[in-house]
């Protein structure tokens, strides 16, 4: 594997080699071809949706960050096609026909306006929903997640509509941000106003999941006689949620209800291992759950990311590297200092200066992750990075003052074709919710709005 | 004592709850009354103190009490009257500057408020609603270990819940996405796998512990590692030549199976590695049969088979660890942990026994017949789904679980034991065991007042005492009390003894853990040199190295020169060289731990022994071992020893109280230095129930503080008084800052210190009610006497919250009233607070589905919803 920015230091070299055991296996699986396998049979070809033109799956992925990014150090001096990299953006500057930089585009529903304070937690909840969040500790109510609307319509695709990932798995105790349930900040994907979707971090869980459990040769079979035993489980359980039901009432039946549509979801995923057969084992040794080293974590949780894409498990992903508000430090580039207290930085140059670096450290993965789907060549020579629209972001611009206009964004790929990268765009101020239209009607998203859209977004 | 108390408590209050207590003037007052008092008493006290800001064209805060202009509007608007008691209550309104109103005058309006304006009704008090509860990770773990003796780590197999009003075990917010349920049925699975055996018999498993061998001591092991098969673990050092062995005998001659089972550890230490290597051998009866080399494998547990014939009687295991690499530096401790070695076998079927735990669930043998094997299934199911679902299944779900498990064993190849399981699978995977499902007392004619908020059934008061006080379900006594509906007759008695049961340990960790975060201390990052730095002389070289090197980084390596390459390296050396020293205290698991048990300790104290619960906030004593009383540097007091336990302090010791113990100075700490503002915030949340409102979303003076401290390095205390000059910070600032500044002697590892950056600490203060101090002590005792009763409401509130598992709303305010009554009366024991909330009307009665009652509800707690619906 080649990557943008190898680790150099004999301290950083030992992460790469432990980190190795697992990835060994998993790079002459990035090696392969995408599989063929499960490239859509010809009975979806009329149908629309994440599908390029010359017919290669077409994957979407949307990635957070935490606390908005120092501007001074993340934009480019000009919005042009020859712009030269900050030094925030430096590690994709290898990368660079395979971006584009977005400035100009605001997620005006995460002001504070008559809610006040909880800049996080709209920073986060309105990423990708693009509507106001309810400020309330427990009458959760924010939109459905623009993922989840293509996953709706593009899902049936692949053997899961979606899937949804976090690097962030200890939560604090307490309350969260300012009298806004915590839901909103620790949540990308919303399948419904009150249904937020938790996202998975477990690295071994998220492989055992998309693949079975258990050694490599095993899997397979051992999913299939889960799902096998899991169906008279399912009748069981559906007569007594339907007994339930008619005694509950209000918000008791919207519990039950999200009960109601897991119970249809593992049949759907049943019946889809009929229809997909049994998934491509990767051949690749498990890998270990949390890592403590937080480098390693993150890249193992792209590497999921990446082998979902690769193995056309999925489609439509998100992946919260780090909740807005997030204050751990990151001992691995000597930065003691939380992140989120850093945020506030009064203007000080030393704050500023460490928190460029975490900006920028947090790029460097990103880059490496695109590295690796640009390393992945499809049958047709294609990468996948050329077939996909990776988005990455925050809900904050400016972590100091918490402002939602002009976030730092950057999308990666060509969407098989329809994207032009390898430009800085400045787009002057229209709704994210413009971008996040824009990328749902590429993947086949058949609607003219979302979330507070006023047109999807040309020029990209 | 406790139970006498609890006892004398929930007697006092008996199955009446307060009805007969309750102090009220509101008799049957109506609408039309209360309009009439508002006009009469309340309007002018308005005028008179309240005017300024909020009447007459001023609206601050958004308050306009002269724009309430029906008795409509004045007397529906709970929720803004909530907010005006709670301000009037806390002494924060009027402002303290402003003139204020006697305690007679405050009183009238508090009375209105309650009787006008909330209208409770002391004969049939409004218990709210919960929502359906579905079991959070903490619930769900305990459930399984009471209802099938299996640990499952939920911890590491479920996302974590989302949390509301300080707490993971709210009704509301305790959502379930796809993937969840998805691992609640592949969980079902595997711990019914785990306690179920599915055959009749299997061959005999012999387990010799790793701690059963012999020929070398263990290393401590690490005291994190919870759980008993840990414990029984052998730690053999990968540094050191090992060689252990154990003698088994066999009765029978045949073909066994050994199993290896052994984890390699290490000792996390940031940024540094270990690139140790040993090799481990496994003999038996001297042969040998595995060898392999290990490096650092980060916790993986290793599990290996080997096949054996072997002779009746004696043979020997051995295990030799041959350390590989003499030279390496030794960093992170690395370690071989023998968990076990089984011995299997012999494997022919002549042989076989029942395996474990099939006469726990299998109680005698199968029968033959096709109707006595469902007979028999129906009798071990039945009670089972009583207990997972925690009340007694209908009749249609024990014939549908019985279908289930014929179809299962009425399949070849398949018995009875396995459709049994697989019938359990399905029971742990229902919404009736996810959810705590509640029902309603059926009407009797003993009903007090027609219309009445009618008492939850006693099975639903079994699982709402369970689970407040153990976390878990309710075990077989509360099951069998609610069967004869005795346990309401019954509850002093069987909350005493639930208190005094090992499982209500789970009220202090998990009630505690939240409400003070002390969950939190597992994951803080603190960085001890930073900590140290800030006491010790400021150190400009250092400084300046830092600075340079961030700045060559920032070019980044392949644009620089290889001077400049070569100027990188030699400070990342320097670094290197600093770092590898230890600071001189660091916060790791053993003092974690023991912190956390310092806190959970000191409320579990004054739970069980019912002292005073202003003990939390000051007292003479202290739980300390030997580790965190030289991290307090109370050397003098001669604590020795690993477990945690009760010291007196010293006359005059800074230590004794939640404030000053570890656990709450780290959690309310920056990683690497102390936070005055959160310290004081976390004072006002959580002990004195008057929590500032978070700060606007943009705040421009702070520019101006950063441009005086361009100019000088100001202290703490120097730059909150900057803050504070700002009108818009200042009124909350001036709350907070005091209390935390008072701490400022406690540094961010919650150690004694002296000075900050070559300045001596100044923690004098003045609370905005007016009481100055000099010390900690001093503050301390002002909380503990002025301010007494706002304690004894905010732990309420918050333990009432976590009673109930939901959000308190105004109707709670009379509830919450007359416990802090009962704790003024008591000198604040605990056995008055829990008694209290336990023969409380919310605790005891739902509001069922009362249509009037629910409108009136939802027009005051939920407001319009903005945004637009997407899509």
């Amino acid at each position: 594997m080649n990557h943008p920015d190898m680790p150099k230091s004999a301290a950083q070299r030992h992460f790469a080699l432990s980190r190795r055991r697992f990835l060994r296996g998993l790079g002459a699986c990035i090696a392969l071809p995408a599989f063929e396998s499960l490239v859509p049979r010809s009975a979806f070809a009329g149908e629309i949706g994440a599908v390029t033109a010359s017919g290669r799956p077409l994957r979407t992925a949307f990635l957070f960050f935490p606390n908005g990014a120092i501007p001074g150090a993340w934009w480019p001096k000009d919005a042009a096609a020859d712009f030269e990299f900050s030094p925030t953006l430096k590690p994709l500057e290898k990368l660079r026909n395979s971006i584009q930089i977005l400035g100009g585009l605001d997620q005006k529903a995460a002001n504070g306006g008559p809610d006040g304070a909880g800049d996080h937690a709209r920073g986060n909840g309105v990423f990708l929903t693009g509507v106001r969040i309810k400020k309330s500790a427990t009458d959760i109510r924010a939109g459905i997640s623009i993922d989840q609307a293509i996953a709706r319509q593009v899902g049936h695709l692949t053997r899961f509509p979606s899937i949804e990932l976090s690097s962030d798995a200890i939560r604090t105790s307490g309350a969260c941000d300012s009298g806004y349930a915590c839901a909103y900040q620790f949540n990308l994907s919303w399948s419904s106003p009150t249904t937020p979707v938790a996202a998975e971090s477990n690295p071994r869980l998220i492989f055992e999941r998309l693949f079975g459990a258990g050694a490599p040769g095993e899997r397979a079979e051992n999913m299939r006689r889960r799902q096998q035993e899991q169906r008279s489980v399912l009748d069981f359980v559906l007569e007594e949620a339907k007994g339930m039901s008619r005694r509950l009432n209000g918000r008791d039946k919207e519990k039950l209800d999200q009960y109601l549509t897991g119970i249809r979801d593992i049949e759907t995923s049943i019946a889809k291992a009929e229809q997909f057969g049994s998934p491509q084992d990767p051949g690749v040794e498990t890998p270990p759950s949390i890592p403590q080293d937080r480098a390693q974590y993150v890249q193992l949780m792209f590497d999921m990311l990446a082998l979902a894409f690769q193995t056309d498990s999925t489609r439509v992903a998100t992946l919260l590297l780090g909740h807005d508000g997030d204050n751990r430090s990151l001992p691995e580039i000597g930065i003691a200092e939380g992140h989120h207290d850093l945020s506030h930085h009064f203007n000080s140059e030393e704050k500023i200066q460490k928190l460029t670096e975490i900006d920028r450290w947090y790029v460097q993965q990103f880059a490496r992750f695109l590295q690796t789907l640009e390393d992945t060549k499809e049958s047709d020579g294609s990468s996948v990075l050329h077939n996909s629209m990776i988005l990455y972001g925050s809900g904050n611009a400016d972590g100091n003052r918490h402002t939602h206009s002009n976030l730092p964004l950057i999308l990666a790929g060509r969407g098989g074709g329809v994207l032009t990268p390898g430009r800085y765009v400045q787009h002057g101020g229209k709704p994210m919710s413009n971008l996040l239209l824009r990328m749902g009607q590429v993947m086949g998203l058949n609607s003219e709005r979302f979330g507070d859209s006023t047109a999807p977004l040309a020029d990209v | 004592m406790f139970p006498v108390a609890l006892r004398n408590a929930l007697r006092l209050g008996g199955l009446g709850y307060f009805l007969a207590l309750l102090s009220t003037s509101a008799g049957a007052s109506g609408a039309d009354r209360g309009a009439a008092t508002f006009h009469r008493e309340i309007q002018p006290l308005l005028q008179e103190f309240c005017s300024d800001c909020h009447s007459d064209g001023a609206k601050r805060g958004g308050v306009a009490f002269d724009e309430l202009n029906s008795d409509d509007a004045i007397l529906n608007n709970p929720t803004l009257w909530l907010k005006a008691l709670k301000n009037l209550r806390a002494g924060l309104m009027p402002p303290p500057r402003k003139s204020q109103p006697s305690d007679a005058q405050k009183r009238t309006i508090e009375n209105w408020i309650k009787d006008a304006v909330f209208r409770v009704d002391p004969q049939n008090p409004d218990p709210g609603r919960v929502t359906v509860r579905r079991l959070n990770r903490v619930e769900y773990r305990n459930t399984i270990r009471d209802l099938l003796g299996v640990d499952f780590d939920t911890e590491k197999e479920f996302p974590a819940d989302d949390a509301g009003f300080g707490f993971d075990n709210i009704g509301d917010v305790l959502t379930l996405s796809p993937m969840l349920l998805e691992k609640y049925v592949a969980a079902a699975k595997s711990i019914v796998t785990r306690a179920v055996p599915v055959v009749p018999l299997v061959p005999a498993e012999h387990v010799v512990k790793g701690k059963a061998f012999k020929g070398a001591e263990s290393l401590e092991a690490t005291r994190t590692n919870k759980n008993a098969a840990t414990a029984d673990g052998l730690v053999l050092s990968y540094y050191e030549h090992a060689g252990v062995s154990n003698q088994v005998h066999v009765e029978a001659a045949g073909r066994f199976q050994l199993l290896l089972d052994f984890t390699a550890n290490e000792r996390f230490v940031d940024n540094q590695f270990d690139y140790n290597k040993c090799r481990l051998i496994f003999k038996a009866d001297g042969q040998e049969l595995w060898q392999h080399e290990y490096t650092r494998e980060g916790g993986k547990a290793f599990h290996y088979e080997f096949d054996q014939n072997w002779a009746a009687g004696e043979h020997t295991l051995a295990l030799e660890v041959h350390p590989l690499t003499p030279d390496q530096k030794q960093v992170r401790s690395l370690t071989l942990r023998l968990d076990s070695v089984t011995v299997r076998g012999p494997l022919e079927s002549t042989y076989w026994v029942r395996p474990r735990n099939h006469e726990k669930f299998f109680p005698r043998p199968v029968p033959e017949d096709e109707a006595g094997r469902r007979e028999y299934a129906y009798e071990i199911l039945t009670p089972f789904v009583r207990r997972a679902y925690r009340r007694p299944p209908a009749a249609v779900t024990m014939d549908r679980l019985v279908a289930l498990a014929e179809s299962k064993f009425s399949q070849s190849g398949k018995n009875f034991e396995a459709g049994i399981a697989q019938a359990m699978i399905a029971v742990l995977a229902s919404p009736r065991f996810l959810f705590r499902e509640e029902g309603i007392e059926v009407a009797t004619s003993e009903a007090p007042i027609a219309g009445a908020f009618p008492e939850v059934d006693e099975y639903s008061l079994a699982s709402r005492l369970s689970y407040f006080l153990w976390a878990s379900m309710p075990d077989d006594e509360l099951l069998r009390l609610a069967g004869r509906r005795e346990l309401r007759k019954n509850l002093a008695a069987q909350t005493e003894r639930m208190l005094a049961d090992r499982r209500a340990e789970a009220l202090v960790r998990n009630f505690v853990g939240q409400w003070l975060q002390t969950r939190d201390l597992e994951n803080i990052q603190i960085d001890a040199r930073q900590v140290f730095a800030r006491e010790a002389a400021i150190d400009g070289d250092a400084e300046k190295r830092r600075a340079r090197a961030a700045e060559l980084r920032q070019k980044g390596e392949e644009h620089l020169t290889p001077a400049e390459k070569k100027e990188l390296d030699d400070l990342r050396a320097t670094f290197a060289r600093r770092f590898s020293r230890p600071p001189r205290a660091e916060l790791n698991g053993d003092l974690r731990r023991a912190m956390r048990l310092e806190t959970e300790k000191t409320f579990d104290h004054v739970l069980r022994k019912d002292r005073p619960l202003l003990e939390l906030l000051d007292s003479n004593y202290a739980f300390l071992n030997e580790r965190l009383a030289s991290h307090y540097g109370l050397t003098n007091l001669h604590v020795t020893g690993d477990e945690v336990r009760l010291v007196p302090l010293p006359e005059g010791s800074v230590r004794g109280g939640l404030m000053t113990q570890g656990s709450v100075l780290i959690v309310t700490s920056n990683p690497t230095r102390t936070s005055p503002v959160k310290r004081g915030l976390f004072i006002l949340d959580n002990l004195l129930g008057t929590p500032p409102p978070p700060p606007p979303p943009d705040i421009p003076p702070l520019e101006e503080a950063a441009k005086a401290m361009k100019e000088k390095t100001l202290s703490l205390r120097e730059t909150l008084a900057l803050h504070r000059e700002a009108a818009l910070c200042s009124s909350c600032h001036n709350r907070m800052d005091p209390l935390g500044l008072a701490l400022e002697n406690f540094n961010a590892l919650g150690m004694w210190r002296e000075q900050e950056r070559n300045q001596p600490i100044d923690v004098t203060g003045q609370l905005l009610t007016g009481e100055s101090f000099t010390n900690i002590r001093e503050l301390k005792r002002i909380l503990a006497s002025q301010h007494a009763t706002e304690f004894y409401r905010t732990l309420t509130e918050k333990m009432l919250t976590y009673a109930l598992g939901r959000g308190l709303d105004y109707y709670d305010v009379a509830t919450v009233d007359r416990i802090v009554e009962q704790l003024q009366a008591t000198q604040g024991r605990p056995s008055a607070l829990l008694a209290g909330i336990i023969g409380s009307a919310p605790f005891q009665k739902t509001r069922g589905f009362t249509p009037a009652a629910e409108s009136r509800a939802t027009a005051a707690s939920q407001q319009p919803i903005e945004g637009k619906t997407p899509l």
